[in-house]
């Protein structure tokens, strides 16, 4: 990951969504980004140019976009139309953005435009979020890392987010190991990232 | 394990070899979305398979090729979304919401501008509701006041001509919650459930109280008294109730409106039977009997 003093970059040439600009690079703003977020706390994860990425819940593209701008191909996972008209133009302007529009709790509707991937990267906002998690895991390469950004406040408005973490944790132990629990505060609120690596 | 067929959007693959799919970036997507893998024993692709398969020269053909089919499956799939008609039914009850919301501001401001215009001592005791005072400045407007009142009542016009095409939306789209509840009402229900697919689903008792969030919210937290109605409290044999009553009657229709929003989602025509006992219900539970 690209660093200008203290300030997570991205290579790219040219502003996408409004970030500001850094000696030719996108600034990645961890209040936007739970990746960014997460790399500022001191658990950024490698991006090697020659990565695939599996990003379940896209959202608008911020994140991803800046993923594409280290790594080979996103594979870009998003259900809602609004958002996934925003993604849409971004994956037209970028070569290594696959945009699917598919519920992540449906894999089976999307399984035969994927491939394995180095890194599978979840930010749903659903309350079926471990099981989501298993269910993809025949996508993730050995040794690929899992990030899972915990929205407690989508599974249980009312629960205490470290209750509902144990419970996720405990969910995905099947086929995930939790090498680290990072609690996104400042940056984003009620969020825990999991660090994970697949059981074999 | 024995290694079965897998589908993949490039084509069938065996142990033996691969059938590649036919036709354009149409075909392909066509295909695709009649696609169900089975999750248990799935094997993803590998792209290096499609390129055997004859379907891309190299890897950067093989995200070029998968990258224009994905971009029209998902193209497909949000024009066919914005062609329901609750879709479009949400947008024009979310406009009306928006709508009141800015005639009430400058309405609001309105009235703070004309009262340091005219500090003199005013007869009524309470303050005067802002759109009333908006209508009594009428007179006595002067300079920029003049367009402001008038853009107040180009809301009220735009405000008028929404309100007749939301209720014959919701009259097509929700015909039996709109004959329970009225076409606003209904309109509002689909609008905070957020699709009718979701309207159906939602438990009589979400229904219930749909629209009080912050009330709900509080409820759960600090166990304040739950909320007894949200949006429904709207519906005049709600709000018409006495007191006591108000959360019989509000838990009662919104047990027949979960019934009537499932009818409405997956039959789509008015059942007069079923109507009539819902009324008859409804009207029960305000009398106390």
């Amino acid at each position: 990951m690209i660093w200008i003093d203290g300030v997570l970059v991205s290579p790219g040439d040219r502003s996408l969504y409004g970030e500001r600009m850094l000696r030719g690079h996108r600034v990645w703003d961890p209040y936007r980004s739970k990746f960014a977020a997460l790399a500022h706390l001191g658990h950024g994860v490698d991006l090697p140019p020659s990565l695939r990425v599996l990003y379940l819940g896209a959202a608008h593209g911020t994140t991803v976009s800046h993923l594409a701008d280290y790594v080979e191909c996103v594979y870009a996972v998003e259900i809602a139309p609004r958002p996934m008209q925003d993604l849409l133009s971004l994956a037209r302007q970028r070569g290594n953005i696959v945009a699917i529009m598919g519920d992540a709790t449906r894999p089976e509707e999307y399984a035969s435009l994927l491939e394995p991937v180095g890194l599978l990267y979840m930010d749903v906002a659903s309350p079926r979020q471990a099981e989501i998690a298993c269910a993809h895991r025949v996508f993730l390469e050995e040794g690929g890392p899992l990030l899972m950004m915990v929205k407690t406040r989508s599974i249980d408005a009312t629960a205490d987010p470290d209750e509902i973490t144990r419970h996720v944790i405990d969910e995905i132990s099947p086929s995930y190991r939790v090498k680290a629990v990072v609690p996104l505060e400042p940056y984003h609120r009620d969020h825990r990232a999991l660090l994970c690596e697949g059981v074999k | 394990m024995k290694y079965s067929m897998q589908r993949y959007w490039f084509g069938d693959v065996t142990e033996s070899g691969c059938t590649r799919a036919e036709g354009d970036a149409a075909a392909l997507a066509q295909r695709i979305s009649t696609l169900t893998a089975a999750m248990e024993g799935f094997v993803p692709l590998r792209w290096e398979q499609a390129v055997a398969c004859g379907a891309a020269g190299d890897r950067a053909g093989y995200l070029a090729r998968l990258r224009e089919i994905t971009s029209l499956l998902a193209e497909r799939k949000i024009r066919d979304w914005y062609a329901r008609g609750d879709t479009l039914l949400i947008q024009k009850v979310r406009m009306l919401e928006d709508l009141d919301r800015a005639a009430n501001l400058v309405a609001e401001r309105f009235q703070e501008w004309d009262r340091a215009l005219h500090p003199g001592p005013r007869d009524e005791l309470r303050d005067t509701a802002p759109r009333q005072a908006l209508e009594q400045a009428r007179g006595h407007a002067e300079g920029a006041q003049i367009p402001v009142i008038s853009s107040v009542d180009g809301l009220a016009l735009a405000r008028a001509a929404l309100v007749q095409e939301v209720s014959a939306g919701a009259g097509d789209i929700l015909p039996n919650c709109t004959a329970l509840v009225g076409g606003l009402v209904a309109a509002r229900l689909l609008s905070a459930a957020g699709s009718l697919d979701a309207l159906a689903r939602l438990p009589a008792a979400s229904l219930q109280v749909l629209g009080a969030r912050a009330a709900l919210f509080a409820h759960l937290r600090t166990g304040s008294p739950p909320p007894k109605h949200g949006i429904l409290y709207q519906h005049h044999r709600v709000h018409n109730a006495p007191r006591n009553r108000r959360g019989k009657v509000a838990r009662t229709l919104a047990a027949r409106l979960a019934i009537a929003a499932r009818l409405d989602r997956y039959r789509g025509t008015r059942d007069e039977e079923f109507l009539k006992q819902a009324d008859e219900a409804v009207r029960r539970a305000g009398r106390g009997t």
